[in-house]
């Protein structure tokens, strides 16, 4: 394969000040994480300790082989939202290696609130399953939790995909022969208890692990019966009476050390196989890309720039280069795995849609993993694209999208706007993964777009009943929507909400896509079966 | 003969050309006359200018590791894809990449401009095209004025290429 030769002159004024400008949204990503990953703060983590509990994120690092990233979602859920008292959503999710082969981890913060669930810690749960599911992992639940969150019951408990949705999981991946094991490291009280009891495989600890569906609080106010927590929930009613639990640790350490002897255990069945090579670094270095991401979002960028940065040696393989060249597609290998790579170099035109089509019918052919680098304005309009068939070659790339059998990644790497988001594989569209990067913005259309057309609206409505607007009211109308649009657009607002897996630093593209297509390889590939094209 | 070899993630297009005795090699729009002697295999004598110079050269397996004075270099050669160069927008085109409005038009009728000069920036979509110039030259007519509706594909000035 040939490697990409860039344009970027590295020295030049132009790429200095855009790098300069990248490293502030860079530095405000990772300050915003540093803050969120220290979960309750100074005193609720002592108190947890003080408990001889460790840590959510030590439990992590304990239990997965030494030396091996974790691949961590949603760090910043619930970012500014809930009076920011739900860092992280109180949840640390994430795929990691045991012995050797990926699982996925759901652990309780319990510095947090309690561990309890709020809305976003439920969707952060139940994402997490999501991605054991469609990856075929094991999942490793340490439970450290007070169940629900009770002021907000009626956004976590009653619909469907709400607290009941965990268990049902649980059901259904243990039927799918998907692991399900619970470490109980806390509290598991109410519907939480149901976290160990749907496991295949349950471990607790003494002294604190304690299960139940009543608390003792409860317990004395519905019967007056008086009993402390260990006694009605601790390891020992639960490993010698009830049977709830299998395993018996004496603490965190001994629970994390029985955990990876359960995952030992799993004769998990070998992994998809794909033509892997010798990983290879970049030509380029990967941290240009904070000098090629131009400093004004308004400006295009030629998007090979970013892909020479983040595939094996630079190495691409164009296809139909002179063709829809609004999209530039090809293959290429990241961390030695073989990608086809979707990547927006301007408007998506009915050219570039059959292009995007075309290439995606050849990835899902040759069951080769695709990856959507999303930088899309739109799908072109107006009167000459409409009457072309804009609409029904987008609605081709968009079912290609949605049909295709081979695993899918995607960056947004700046816009994502309108039906573009969906042609490029938005969240809507079932991606294994789905990442941002701190410049990316993400809505319905732009907002100056989105207040221009409202005004439109208002005026024509006016103008039928003979009325017109000043220009003072005319800005009274648009500044709340653009205003609106600005904040809504916002990364952070996006990953606050799970609208994606979390916001990344450019740098870290190649490791996230390697670890996920290395995740995607537990389940098999299936052939494709696309739906009907409009032609 | 073209050869490309990256170096520090960075990649040096030289051009070799053997006139006489002597190598050619252009690198970075300068030409050095070269002269080069293997003394044994791996071994070089290589003459800049006045410059004498003695180099060792290993093979690794993809990459070379040159020894100059006493400097280790690691080279590995790429293969630079023939697509990447068919495009040359960078360099500026006077047609317009995409239908929308003229928001802004830097030059006039008559104006000198400087090769990679922005000469009219043009909005649709969201973004923002700028319109530059591919080489030094007169700007013989500007077609547009601002808030002027633009076509893919029309002329945004006539420019002349200039003399000097």
């Amino acid at each position: 394969m040939d490697v990409i030769e860039s344009n970027i002159n590295t020295s030049s004024k132009e790429f200095k000040e855009n790098y300069k400008h990248y490293e502030t949204f860079v530095d405000n990503l990772k300050e915003k994480i540093n803050i969120a990953q220290k979960g309750g703060g100074e005193d609720k983590i002592k108190l947890h300790k003080s408990r001889k509990k460790m840590l959510a994120r030590e439990r992590i690092d304990a239990l997965l082989d030494p030396d091996t990233p974790f691949m961590e979602f949603n760090t910043l859920a619930a970012h500014d939202m809930y009076e920011n008292k739900s860092p992280c959503a109180g949840i640390v999710t994430g795929i990691g290696l045991i012995h050797g082969r990926e699982v996925v981890i759901v652990a309780n913060d319990a510095t947090v609130t309690g561990g309890t669930y709020y809305p976003m810690t439920v969707k952060k749960h139940l994402r997490a399953q999501e991605i054991a599911m469609q990856n075929n992992l094991p999942c490793i639940y340490l439970v450290d939790s007070g169940g629900a969150f009770l002021p907000m019951q009626d956004e976590v408990f009653p619909d469907r995909e709400h607290f009941g949705r965990i268990f049902y999981n649980q059901a259904v991946m243990s039927s799918m022969g998907i692991p399900q094991i619970s470490a109980v490291m806390g509290s598991c009280t109410a519907g939480g208890a149901y976290v160990p009891a749907m496991s295949d495989e349950t471990i607790i600890v003494k002294g604190t692990g304690t299960i139940f569906l009543g608390g003792p609080p409860l317990v004395k106010a519905a019967t007056g019966e008086e009993v402390s927590a260990e006694d009605l929930g601790g390891a020992d009613v639960h490993c010698r009476q009830s049977g709830v639990s299998d395993h018996y640790a004496h603490d965190d350490k001994e629970a994390i050390h029985l955990t990876r002897n359960i995952v030992e255990n799993l004769n998990r069945p070998e992994k998809t196989h794909l033509d892997i090579r010798e990983p290879e670094d970049p030509v380029y270095d990967i941290k240009e890309i904070y000098g090629v991401i131009p400093k004004d979002s308004r400006r295009p960028f030629d998007v090979r720039e970013i892909i020479a940065r983040v595939v094996d040696g630079s190495r691409f393989h164009e296809f139909k280069t002179l063709y829809g060249d609004t999209i530039v597609c090809g293959f290429a290998r990241i961390l030695g795995y073989p990608v086809g790579i979707l990547a927006n170099n301007g408007v998506l035109f009915s050219e570039s849609a059959i292009k995007g089509t075309h290439f995606i019918e050849l990835c899902c052919q040759r069951k080769i993993p695709l990856v959507f680098l999303q930088n899309i304005t739109g799908f072109m309009v107006g009167k000459k694209y409409e009457a072309g068939g804009i609409a029904k070659d987008g609605a081709k790339m968009v079912s290609a999208v949605a049909t295709a059998n081979v695993p899918k990644f995607t960056v947004i790497i700046a816009g994502s706007f309108g039906a573009g988001n969906y042609g490029m594989c938005g969240r809507a569209y079932g991606p294994r993964q789905l990442w941002m990067w701190p410049n990316a913005r993400i809505s319905v259309m732009g907002g100056e777009q989105a207040a221009n057309v409202l005004l439109t609206v208002k005026k024509d409505q006016l103008w039928r009943e003979g009325k017109a607007l000043t220009k003072k009211e005319e800005k009274a109308i648009t500044r709340p929507i653009l205003d609106k649009y600005e904040t809504e657009g916002n990364p952070y607002y996006s990953t606050a909400r799970i609208w994606d897996d979390g916001i990344i630093d450019p740098i870290d593209t190649r490791m996230v896509l390697g670890l996920g297509i290395s995740a995607a390889l537990n389940a098999p590939i299936s052939d494709w079966k696309p739906g009907v094209f409009r032609m | 003969m073209f050869i490309n070899y990256e170096h520090e993630n960075h990649v040096y297009n030289v051009t070799i050309e053997r006139r006489d005795s002597h190598y050619f090699v252009t690198y970075d729009n300068t030409e050095y006359k070269v002269e080069a002697e293997e003394i044994k295999p791996g071994q070089l004598k290589i003459k800049i200018g006045d410059r004498l110079i003695k180099s060792v050269i290993t093979e690794g397996d993809k990459e070379k590791y040159v020894f100059l004075d006493g400097d280790i270099f690691k080279v590995r050669p790429v293969e630079l894809t023939g697509a990447r160069k068919t495009k040359e927008k960078d360099e500026g085109d006077l047609i317009s990449p995409i239908s929308g409005r003229v928001v802004s038009v830097k030059v006039k009728d008559g104006s000198s401009v400087k090769k990679g000069d922005v000469l009219m920036v043009i909005e649709a979509m969201k973004m923002e095209y700028l319109i530059r110039a591919p080489f030094d030259g007169k700007i013989e007519k500007v077609n547009f004025k601002e808030k002027d509706l633009i076509e893919i594909g029309q002329n945004t000035v006539e420019l002349v290429k200039g003399e000097d």
